[in-house]
């Protein structure tokens, strides 16, 4: 198991690298931070000299990512021109943002998801089964920011009209005091935990009725073990091991930040600052954005990758 | 298991052929055989969330298609006095800031989200399937060359690849579909690439091999046809998951930009008006839903019926 990691994370980090040039290029290629400073050219030269300096605009596209990666091993991954500092302390104020987001997200996601797949694979085909089903397809089927602009609308501002209650804030971040939070995370979570559960009710479902219907169940429950138990301690157990690794991708997608859900409800997340980096645009705060995300995401990777072999005895990586 | 246990020993003639026809009826050995094809499409004709989805999906299509000529407005004629208005007989969908009927435009705008998403689903399709299967037939340093590609385009996360992208070729629907197909082909790949690899050992081609067929040949004609049923599916969810990303990335603003509409920048224009009216706004994004709902089903459906375990229901 050892070797195996050591060796995904070997092979990981050149694709890691090209991925990172690759990048690096396309947004040299796609943006230029000289666009306004060419207008007023020959008045501004010195400043326009300044920038070309500082992002090795003079060098081709080609070579300016190698410039980039040299700092980045040295820890020094450039200044954010959108928001005036360093990127590393840019991505830490975000990055804690979107983990505000993202761990209650995930948590409420991955409990009401077991919970339904363990009622749906008790009652299979009944009429409860049936909506809880249906509602997952349209969990699935529903854009992102189809349902945080509905959430907004009915949870948001509906409430207030019709009620004269305001229990959620949109459209900004307060984390001040519990509360505000509650209040203002409540709709951008809510958004996050919908998809997430559609995704692991359906998955979950499917796990546990191929367990329900195994042999081993079927001799536990011959031996006279209470049916709570038969589910919750044997089924549950064995169906949980697919899920695991399912956990583990979407907690690293949740972690990346969703652009869609923190720009409906302006939560100053790595998302929003991924987008505020391309109108900007800002490279270094993207590349920041970029290595980040791409980590997280190769490093769940690999830990549900890890963990499957761990919980499941049978699977063997050599 | 009847069927197993000796016949006795001294069986009356008719007694004993009954008994053959009732087990071959349960064998399905009454039936007149069927190829692989029927099956499939009678599994599917009995799929009733797949017809469902099939039906809803061509009343999508045709609406997007038709829809606009019932109407006499044009997609970006403006009518300044009939703006921000409800729904009506004369504008079924209301109409817009500056007066635009918001029915054709929003079918005008399923046609070219419609239209991406094909071309989408073609380009990815016959990329993904040259590099899957060039992959998995030929082995060795070619695999290792798409493998590493696919594995390049997961690491970092798709978003963040349209984003940068969309932002330079994105303005426009054909350069949004280029995009999103660069991306997308890695999944048919995948498929591909693991279906050529399971067949390319089995007899049947080496049987071809040695009646003297070329490579191209022994791909095209022996072992393709054996991933068509896979890639369907895949093709299948694949055009919701592109409608969904050109809906997306239009909605932030990247994707195809206006006067061109499409279901996601007609969200995006109109997203400031949803307090007011919020029905209006989310009517583009319900299409969206309806589309990739619809898509699931069928893929689903597909899923099932191609798979030769899944048991036909008698009427």
């Amino acid at each position: 198991m050892f070797a195996y990691t050591i060796r995904r994370v070997l092979t990981t980090i050149p694709l890691l690298i090209v991925a990172l040039y690759l990048v690096h290029v396309g947004v040299s290629y796609t943006t230029d931070p000289l666009g306004s400073l060419r207008l007023c050219l020959p008045r501004c030269q010195d400043g326009y000299d300044l920038v070309v300096q500082a992002y090795d605009l003079d060098k081709s596209i080609w070579v300016r990512p190698f410039t980039w990666m040299g700092n980045a091993i040295r820890g020094d991954f450039g200044n954010s021109e959108a928001y005036n500092q360093p990127v590393s302390r840019a991505l830490r104020v975000r990055g804690t943002n979107t983990l505000f987001l993202a761990v209650p997200a995930f948590v409420i996601a991955a409990f009401l998801g077991v919970l339904l797949s363990v009622y749906s694979a008790r009652r299979p085909y009944s009429v409860g089964d049936y909506t809880f089903t249906g509602l997952s397809f349209v969990g699935l089927a529903l854009p992102t920011f189809v349902l945080g602009l509905i959430l907004q609308v009915i949870l948001g501002v509906k409430l207030n009209e019709w009620f004269g209650v305001k229990p959620f804030i949109t459209g900004t971040m307060k984390r001040g005091s519990i509360g505000e939070y509650i209040s203002s995370g409540t709709l951008p979570i809510l958004t996050l935990a919908f998809v997430s559960i559609a995704e692991l009710s359906r998955f979950g479902r499917a796990a546990m009725l191929e367990v329900v219907n195994s042999d081993f169940i079927r001799t536990a429950r011959s031996k006279g073990i209470s049916e709570r138990r038969v589910i919750w301690r044997h089924a549950l157990r064995n169906a949980l091991i697919p899920l695991v690794t399912l956990w583990a991708l979407t907690f690293a997608a949740l972690l990346g930040g969703s652009v869609v859900t923190e720009s409906i409800f302006s939560w100053p997340g790595l998302g929003q600052a991924f987008l505020t980096a391309i109108a900007k645009p800002d490279l270094d705060l993207m590349m920041g954005i970029t290595i980040l995300a791409s980590i997280i995401a190769i490093g769940f990777n690999l830990i549900a990758d890890v963990l499957y072999g761990v919980l499941d005895p049978r699977i063997r990586y050599d | 298991m009847t069927d197993l246990a000796k016949p006795p020993a001294t069986p009356a003639d008719s007694a004993r052929s009954a008994r053959n026809s009732a087990s071959d009826a349960r064998e399905g050995l009454a039936d007149a055989p069927q190829s692989y094809a029927q099956l499939t499409w009678s599994r599917l004709r009995h799929h009733r969330l797949a017809i469902f989805g099939a039906i809803g999906l061509v009343i999508i299509v045709v609406l997007f298609i038709f829809g606009p000529w019932l109407n006499k407005y044009g997609f970006d004629e403006r009518n300044v006095r009939d703006r921000r208005q409800g729904p009506s007989r004369e504008h079924p969908f209301g109409t817009d800031p500056i007066g635009r009927d918001l029915y054709v435009r929003i079918l005008t705008g399923g046609r070219y989200s419609i239209r991406i998403a094909a071309i989408v689903a073609i380009t990815s399709t016959l990329i993904g399937t040259i590099a899957g299967a060039m992959a998995g037939f030929f082995g060795k340093w070619v695999d290792a060359v798409v493998s590493q590609l696919i594995n390049l385009v997961l690491i970092v996360p798709a978003l963040i690849i349209l984003l940068i992208f969309s932002r330079k070729f994105g303005a426009n629907p054909l350069g949004i579909a280029m995009v999103l197909s660069a991306l997308l082909w890695t999944r048919i790949a995948r498929v591909v690439r693991g279906v050529v690899m399971q067949f390319k050992e089995q007899e049947f081609v080496q049987a071809a091999r040695a009646a003297g067929a070329s490579n191209m040949r022994i791909v095209f004609r022996h072992i393709l046809p054996n991933v068509v049923g896979a890639v369907v599916v895949e093709v299948t969810l694949l055009v919701g998951t592109a409608i969904v990303l050109e809906s997306t990335l239009s909605f932030l603003g990247l994707g195809v930009q206006p006067p061109t509409p499409t279901l996601g920048n007609l969200v995006y224009q109109e997203k400031g008006e949803i307090n007011n009216d919020p029905i209006r706004v989310l009517i583009p994004g319900m299409f969206v839903v309806g589309i990739v709902l619809f898509v699931n089903f069928l893929g689903d459906g597909l899923r099932d019926a191609l798979d030769p375990k899944t048991k036909v229901e008698k009427e």
